[in-house]
């Protein structure tokens, strides 16, 4: 990002990482919770959202440490050349599996839900395309983008747990901390994992208007985001409980299946809810494949990042095509996740620390 | 009177150009000359070689005047002009006369050829406009503009005089943007009446009228209207740049220059207003937005233009706010309907029946049970028949029209419904469709809106809902990714701005919007006077004292 495009506000900000957030990873989310600790699941995602944060806050304030560079190029000035490079080549390899994951994640949804005799390939590729096309924007429409949209992710699953609140029953949900604690952990990891479209902010901040805001703006977002979750994962136990999540492959999707609008205006809300979901994958996607080419790009030390945008795209869905089946898929989702935890939230913390011992700091002209 | 401060302003840039060809000519004689432009050499004083260089260069135009008199009967002169374009008794009147007849109680032989066109028009002539020019190419113009052209033996200068005069039609109201409450005035054809109609409705200082020619034959006048100190000056020196750097050789209309200026020549959505409203001119100006007028067209530019701009009326600030509040965000309704709605009932009908409730499917199944093909080529197939309807309502003379459209709808949807070729629940969607894009105030982005369907309605064929969504979401990015002169196409809404969301979904009270839209950056953002920050009637316990009010009287 050029200096010159220093325009995106603290609101904007927030927007690009609240619907980075809230993803495909909605879908599965209670099952995951629940997997790892039965009634205990909306604690461990709030309890995940707060690990999130933590790996997010390590990557703002680096950010305002050094407000005119992202963690491609400070990363460098910190551990010298060649370890950064390859550490920053991890970063990128890791986000392009993010990116194919999440577009299989979603192709598969969809192909099993709505379109059952469109094969995967193409509702990924669709998925792709569509982020690939939409990457070559500028900084200040990628938060455009992203800021018009969010009303779009909040409102139709918030309309669905409130109209799913009256099946909902508070004893699914006791006790609160659920009936085996030890797999709480594990749990954590797992949905912290889901809030890793955030690093986004990397590249955000050198284009902030204000990047000292830059905290602020990760606080609200987690807070919005990590709330969404929490709501999310209650309104399912509460209806479904604990039990009968587990056998769910995405309870959310189940969710919207059993709600109906007063005055049953719409007799099933899960293909519009589908529908509408599509622009929620659509930002997460888009911010996984800007921050891969961007990073790319920085890598590289090119100027023009928009031949990067295509070429990226069959790399993306070779990778993106690697699982056989749902099943397999799933496995690489989560241990790619937890592999990404190391890159996203111990590697900032690493930088944040030596920065700090060696008192770096990005330069002072800019500001 | 507005007319002729802008005549006065004309022939400044006359006479400089006149100017500027004089003092090149001494330093280099013929060498520039050679790149295709007319001659343009000093006039040397020669009557006869002159009007033999005009006979040269108009070559034999039969509807050329040359009237050869003597003024004061003294001094060979010739009068060139041509006669359709002016009107003649006024030019008997207040030009031969007093050429011909020196004036009274002055001594006639301290009047010497050479400085015979100055004296000419500060002493003798009883016309407003005249200017003198050496500059034979100024002469050719002015000529051909309809100005009279006054030359002498002897005289190195020559007298442009402006007596153009063409009909026009009467000031009409608006055809395509009439409004129940509000002004009738409308923009006519040629330029001066219209600077007129802006000036008239805005009297200030402050309003700058710059005027460009752009068009190598058709030497379209090109006027810029802004308001000093309140226009970014950015913005207008970015308007001048596009517009200076066309060259092309005609400007029939204002939409020649559009597709010149405007910032994305692939998008199908425009990003340049046009109006033929005077009182909408003014309007935006006083917005901080820069109008472009045409000589020749009646439909004015106005840039920079964002989206919201395409569904405001005239009507919605000139009526009380609650009941426009409510008929805008009817017209929003209609404008996304007009874009969505048969590609949604395409994916409900072919990929997602259960969403809408059991009794209708089943009516909907039942209206479907005899017609041969799928929903997609269903909706396709009535779609373009509406459009063809649609051109073949707009081309015809207006007193087929009606009869076309009673056949053509009327008749042939029942009869298609009849025959089993379309479902009675695709041709009320289609109608609804067509219909409310008919409610969109602006044509060219209901166009845009209609274009865009097509894909929609295809996509929706293939994936259902999913399809649409992906769609959409493209019609969004393209439309977040859009600029016209800089300015986001989708502000106020996207970058959020509160001041100018009063003015987007619903019209707020016009003492709510105090300031002028933050994103055209307007060097005076105040524009209801801090009187006015309560509701008008407390004002008027107070006596009603508030500086905009007695500007307004």
């Amino acid at each position: 990002m050029t200096k010159a495009t220093r325009d995106v506000t603290a609101t904007q900000a927030s927007a690009v990482l609240v619907s980075t957030i809230i993803g495909v990873g909605v879908l599965p989310l209670p099952l995951f919770a629940v997997r790892a600790a039965d009634t205990g699941g909306p604690l461990v995602t709030l309890l995940g959202s707060v690990c999130a944060l933590i790996g997010l806050l390590f990557v703002a304030a680096l950010g305002m440490r050094f407000p005119d560079q992202s963690i491609i190029q400070y990363s460098e000035r910190l551990i010298g050349k060649w370890p950064a490079r390859a550490i920053g080549a991890c970063l990128i390899v890791f986000f392009a599996l993010l990116t194919s994951l999440t577009a299989r994640e979603f192709g598969e949804v969809v192909v099993t839900s709505v379109l059952k005799q469109t094969p995967v390939e193409v509702t990924v590729i669709v998925m792709l395309m569509l982020a690939a096309i939409s990457a070559r924007n500028t900084m200040s429409t990628f938060a455009y983008i992203h800021f018009f949209y969010v009303p779009l992710l909040l409102v139709p699953v918030l309309l669905i747990v409130a109209l799913s609140l009256k099946n909902a029953e508070l004893l699914n949900l006791q006790p609160f901390w659920g009936n085996k604690p030890e797999g709480m952990l594990q749990g954590i990891l797992t949905i912290a994992a889901l809030f890793q479209g955030s690093f986004v902010m990397t590249i955000v901040i050198p284009a902030m208007r204000r990047p000292a805001k830059a905290l602020s703006v990760s606080l609200y977002s987690i807070l919005i985001a990590g709330g969404l979750y929490v709501v999310i994962v209650i309104a399912v136990v509460g209806v479904f409980g604990a039990q009968e999540t587990r056998k769910l492959l995405w309870p959310t999707l189940e969710l919207a299946k059993a709600t109906s609008l007063p005055a049953n205006v719409l007799e099933r809300l899960d293909g519009a809810f589908l529908a509408v979901w599509v622009t929620a994958v659509f930002t997460t996607l888009l911010s996984s494949y800007y921050l891969t080419s961007q990073s790319l790009k920085q890598l590289l030390r090119l100027e023009e990042p928009r031949i990067f945008t295509f070429f990226l795209l069959p790399f993306v869905f070779v990778l993106a095509m690697v699982p056989a089946n749902i099943v397999k898929m799933y496995e690489a989702v989560l241990n790619v996740g937890k592999v990404g935890l190391a890159l996203t939230t111990v590697y900032p913390g690493l930088l944040l620390v030596i920065a700090w011992v060696r008192k770096k700091r990005g330069s002072a002209h800019e500001r | 009177m507005p007319l002729f401060g802008n005549r006065t302003h004309l022939l400044s840039g006359k006479t400089r150009r006149g100017n500027r060809g004089q003092s090149e000519s001494p330093s280099e004689p013929d060498s520039g000359r050679g790149d295709g432009s007319p001659v343009r050499k000093p006039l040397n004083g020669r009557l006869a070689e002159l009007l033999a260089d005009v006979t040269d260069v108009l070559g034999t135009d039969t509807t050329l005047s040359v009237r050869r008199f003597r003024i004061f009967g003294t001094f060979p002169a010739a009068m060139l002009f041509f006669p359709n374009m002016l009107d003649q008794a006024a030019l008997n009147e207040t030009i031969l006369k007093p050429a011909m007849s020196a004036p009274p109680g002055s001594d006639l032989s301290d009047w010497t050829a050479q400085r015979l066109m100055d004296r000419l028009a500060n002493e003798a002539l009883w016309h407003t406009d005249c200017s003198e020019t050496e500059d034979f190419d100024a002469l050719i113009q002015g000529l051909l503009h309809g100005d009279t052209v006054l030359v002498a033996d002897g005289s190195n200068a020559a007298l442009v005089i402006g007596t153009r005069q063409i009909d026009k039609r009467g000031i009409d109201q608006p055809g395509t943007e009439q409004v129940i409450r509000g002004p009738r005035e409308g923009f006519v054809e040629p330029i001066g009446p219209n600077l007129a109609l802006i000036r008239y409705r805005l009297q200030a200082a402050e309003l700058r009228m710059r005027q460009l020619t752009v068009g190598r034959k058709t030497r379209s006048k090109v006027v810029i209207c802004y308001m000093d100190g309140l226009t970014d000056p950015a913005l207008l020196a970015e308007v001048e740049r596009r517009i200076g750097a066309i060259d092309i050789d005609a400007v029939l209309d204002s939409g020649y220059l559009e597709q010149y200026i405007e910032d994305n020549q692939w998008s199908p959505f425009p990003q340049v207003q046009y109006t033929e409203r005077p009182d909408k001119v003014v309007a935006n100006l006083l917005e901080g937005r820069v109008a472009i007028l045409v000589d020749g067209s009646p439909l004015a530019l106005i840039v920079p233009t964002v989206f919201n701009q395409f569904y405001q009326a005239v009507e919605d600030y000139t009526e009380r706010f609650m009941q426009m509040s409510a008929i805008r965000m009817a017209r929003l309704v209609a404008l996304v309907f007009s874009l969505v709605f048969p590609s949604i009932y395409v994916s409900v009908i072919s990929f997602n029946p259960e969403l809408i409730p059991t009794e209708f499917a089943v009516a909907v199944a039942g209206g479907r049970a005899g017609v041969p093909w799928p929903a997609v080529v269903e909706v396709l197939i009535i779609e373009i028949s509406m459009e063809v309807l649609r051109e073949a309502t707009i081309r015809l003379p207006q007193q087929v029209g009606g009869a076309l459209s009673i056949v053509g709808v009327l008749v042939i949807g029942q009869a298609a419904v009849a025959a089993g070729f379309a479902s009675p629940i695709t041709v009320v969607i289609i109608a609804l469709t067509t219909i409310g894009s008919f409610a969109t105030p602006a044509y060219n982005a209901a166009l845009a809106l209609r274009l865009l369907r097509f894909p929609l309605i295809i996509i929706a064929g293939i994936f259902g809902l999913y399809g649409v969504m992906i769609g959409l979401i493209l019609i969004a990015n393209h439309l977040l990714s859009l600029k016209s002169f800089g300015v986001p196409y989708l502000s106020p809404l996207v970058p959020v701005n509160f001041e100018g969301m009063k003015d987007v979904l619903i019209r707020g009270p016009l003492w709510w919007m105090k300031r002028r839209p933050a994103f055209l950056k307007p060097g005076d953002r105040v524009r209801v006077g801090p009187e006015m920050t309560e509701p008008p009637e407390t004002i008027g316990e107070e006596g009603g004292a508030s500086p905009t009010s007695t500007a307004k009287e």
